[in-house]
């Protein structure tokens, strides 16, 4: 695979740009995440009752007062259904944002300094990898309890290995690089060639790690609420929602329908987004993908 | 030759003892020890420090934690995780029928997902940027995106509520007979496929195009080699060195997976009684449960590797890798 190096990326961005309209995936793909993005952001000032307001009696059907009903407890459904990507939305985009900034530090501080450092720092990495993440932060809940802060901090924990090991694997394509000895024979200190000639040549390959990981955190951080270890209630939440909802499948299917649609649609969009941007930029984003 | 080999074992001792680490250190010693993280607020109201201190006595906590640790590793590493806190019950009693059921779920799903996943690679592979290679990428993306708890709850409407061919519940007993655990596995194991497939599939796909547009291929196309041949005989096997590599990905999503999965179906598996360990706060078998969950991560992981040294005369040849 070609990768260009330093520079040359921004004058692939026409093209680039011209694939992404062409593909139609990707055009929906973005337009999906777009719209949930619209909707979490606008979502408190449209929503008709509060969403752990009890505004009726519970299993309503939906009529003029409640559009798509009441849950278990009464509360308007349409309300909790636009108010639940809200919580999970941010909890991975500051979790895999924090994975991001501490993966590529930590990465191309192990490409960089090598021996000792790059031994501790992949051995840790790959001790990460042996721990399914849905164990992982099993095994955490117990004793640092079950909070937005603490989930925040499982999040940030369980993606910041991948990153060090793609921000890894493209620093050492760039060490052997002219620029880098130029730099270093100027006598610039290793933070500043690490900031200023080793970031820029991984900026475009970050923006990717970011797509890729908030889908799959989205996907996580859904699973733990579903499990009952992530978002607690009475937050509205899809996984959470679809958990409350299960028991009453059999009468009242559209409590799980519904959020599971809404989850489904912002996940499968990021996806296409991200595979179609990859694409059309020469990054490789299926090999990075990881579930759960 | 040997000398990878034995390197590479060696990795994964290392890393075994390094997740024992973080297990224990992440039930036991941060913030409080196993007893706090195991009694609620209601238990600490009404229990005076004496009888605290007679419980952390009765349970060892009383030692250093390193000792602890040790001890508690040495019986791990035999497969003796202690009693339960609350009730001193053996955690193996716990976990060994339950731990069953779990393997038994996840094999049934790389048996079915593995040749149906090469199926499809190949045929995107084949069909490379054409009409079916889109369908196969855009379906691929899309069961990607399905978490297990939808995909579960979708098939479990269809196929047991709205069309009763399967049960939606899994009420069996944990030692129930392996014939009756496969009928009502259909659910369970289409719920874990569709990530699996879409998964393996993209990864042998990129594999085998990487394959085919390498110099041997080439050379064997020049020397008159039949197309199908050479996708058949060298460019399948030489696909199946990236998908091994990730291998260790592909095992921890698959037990993230049987988790949700498990709790869906009510599957009488590991994954259903960590979930219930940590509401019930049992936090001798949570550290089982994940302590046993890694070990399979890391011995799949080892034997993917061993397989990619003994497939690959490149990296036969050389040290191994880094």
């Amino acid at each position: 695979m070609y990768r260009s190096i330093s520079g040359a990326v921004s004058g692939a961005m026409p093209k680039a740009l011209r694939q992404i309209l062409r593909t139609p995936m990707t055009m929906i793909g973005i337009v999906l995440v777009l719209a949930h993005v619209i909707v979490a952001l606008c979502a408190p000032w449209v929503i008709p009752y509060g969403p752990s307001q009890l505004a009726g009696m519970p299993f309503e059907p939906p009529g003029d007062r409640f559009l798509l009903g009441t849950d278990v407890l009464g509360r308007d459904y349409l309300s909790r259904l636009l108010m639940g990507g809200r919580i999970t939305m941010t909890v991975a985009l500051v979790g895999v944002l924090i994975a991001i900034v501490a993966g590529a530090f930590l990465g191309l501080c192990a490409a960089w300094f090598g021996g000792l450092a790059d031994e501790i720092i992949m051995r840790l990495v790959d001790t990460k990898v042996a721990i399914p993440s849905i164990l992982l932060v099993g095994v955490l809940i117990p004793g640092f309890g079950q909070s937005v802060g603490v989930l925040i901090f499982v999040i940030a924990l369980v993606y910041v290995a991948g990153v060090i090991r793609t921000v890894r694997a493209q620093a050492l394509t760039i060490l052997p690089q002219s620029f880098v000895a130029a730099a270093v024979l100027r006598g610039e200190s290793s933070l500043s060639i690490m900031l200023r000639e080793f970031l820029p040549n991984v900026a475009d390959l970050l923006c990717v790690e970011f797509a890729i990981r908030m889908s799959s955190a989205i996907l996580l951080v859904s699973s733990l609420s579903f499990l009952g270890l992530g978002i607690s209630p009475p937050t509205p939440d899809w996984g959470l929602m679809v958990s409350e909802g299960v028991g009453f499948i059999h009468t009242d299917p559209w409590l799980v329908i519904y959020p599971s649609i809404a989850l489904c649609t912002l996940v499968v969009g990021l996806n296409l987004a991200t595979e179609g941007v990859a694409n059309a930029l020469g990054l490789d984003a299926a090999r990075g993908m990881v579930k759960g | 030759m040997l000398s990878a080999i034995l390197r590479r074992i060696g990795l994964s001792f290392l890393i075994l003892i390094l997740v024992s680490l973080f297990v224990f250190a992440a039930t036991e010693i941060l913030p409080g020890d196993a007893l706090d993280v195991s009694l609620t607020d209601d238990d600490l109201a009404v229990l005076t420090p004496e009888q605290l201190a007679e419980m952390r006595a009765a349970l060892g906590l009383d030692r250093p934690a390193a000792v602890r640790y040790i001890d508690w590793l040495s019986g791990a590493l035999v497969g003796d995780f202690g009693t339960t806190i609350l009730t001193g019950a053996p955690v193996g009693d716990i976990i060994w029928g339950p731990l069953r059921n779990s393997i038994l779920l996840a094999v049934l799903t790389t048996l079915v997902a593995v040749p149906v996943a090469m199926v499809i690679g190949i045929i995107a592979a084949w069909w490379r940027d054409r009409a079916p290679d889109a369908i196969v990428s855009t379906g691929a993306v899309v069961g990607y995106s399905l978490p297990e708890f939808v995909s579960g709850n979708a098939l479990i409407l269809l196929f047991a509520i709205w069309l009763p061919i399967f049960p939606a519940t899994i009420t069996l007993y944990t030692q129930g007979p392996m014939l009756d655990m496969l009928v009502v596995a259909v659910l369970p194991v289409a719920t874990i496929i569709i990530g699996s497939i879409a998964y393996l599939s993209r990864l042998l796909r990129l594999g085998l195009i990487e394959s085919l547009a390498s110099d041997y291929v080439e050379r064997a196309r020049l020397a008159g080699v039949p197309e199908r041949r050479i996708v058949f005989v060298h460019a399948v096997p030489a696909s199946l060195v990236p998908t091994l590599n990730a291998a260790a990905l592909y095992v921890a999503g698959l037990l993230s997976g049987i988790v949700v999965v498990e709790t869906v179906f009510a599957w009488p598996g590991l994954g259903l009684e960590l979930i219930n360990s940590i509401r019930k706060r049992e936090v001798t078998v949570v550290q089982a449960a994940v302590f046993l969950g890694a070990v399979g991560v890391i011995i799949m992981n080892l034997l993917a590797d061993l397989s990619i040294i003994a497939l690959d005369p490149r990296v036969r040849r050389g040290a191994g890798r880094g």
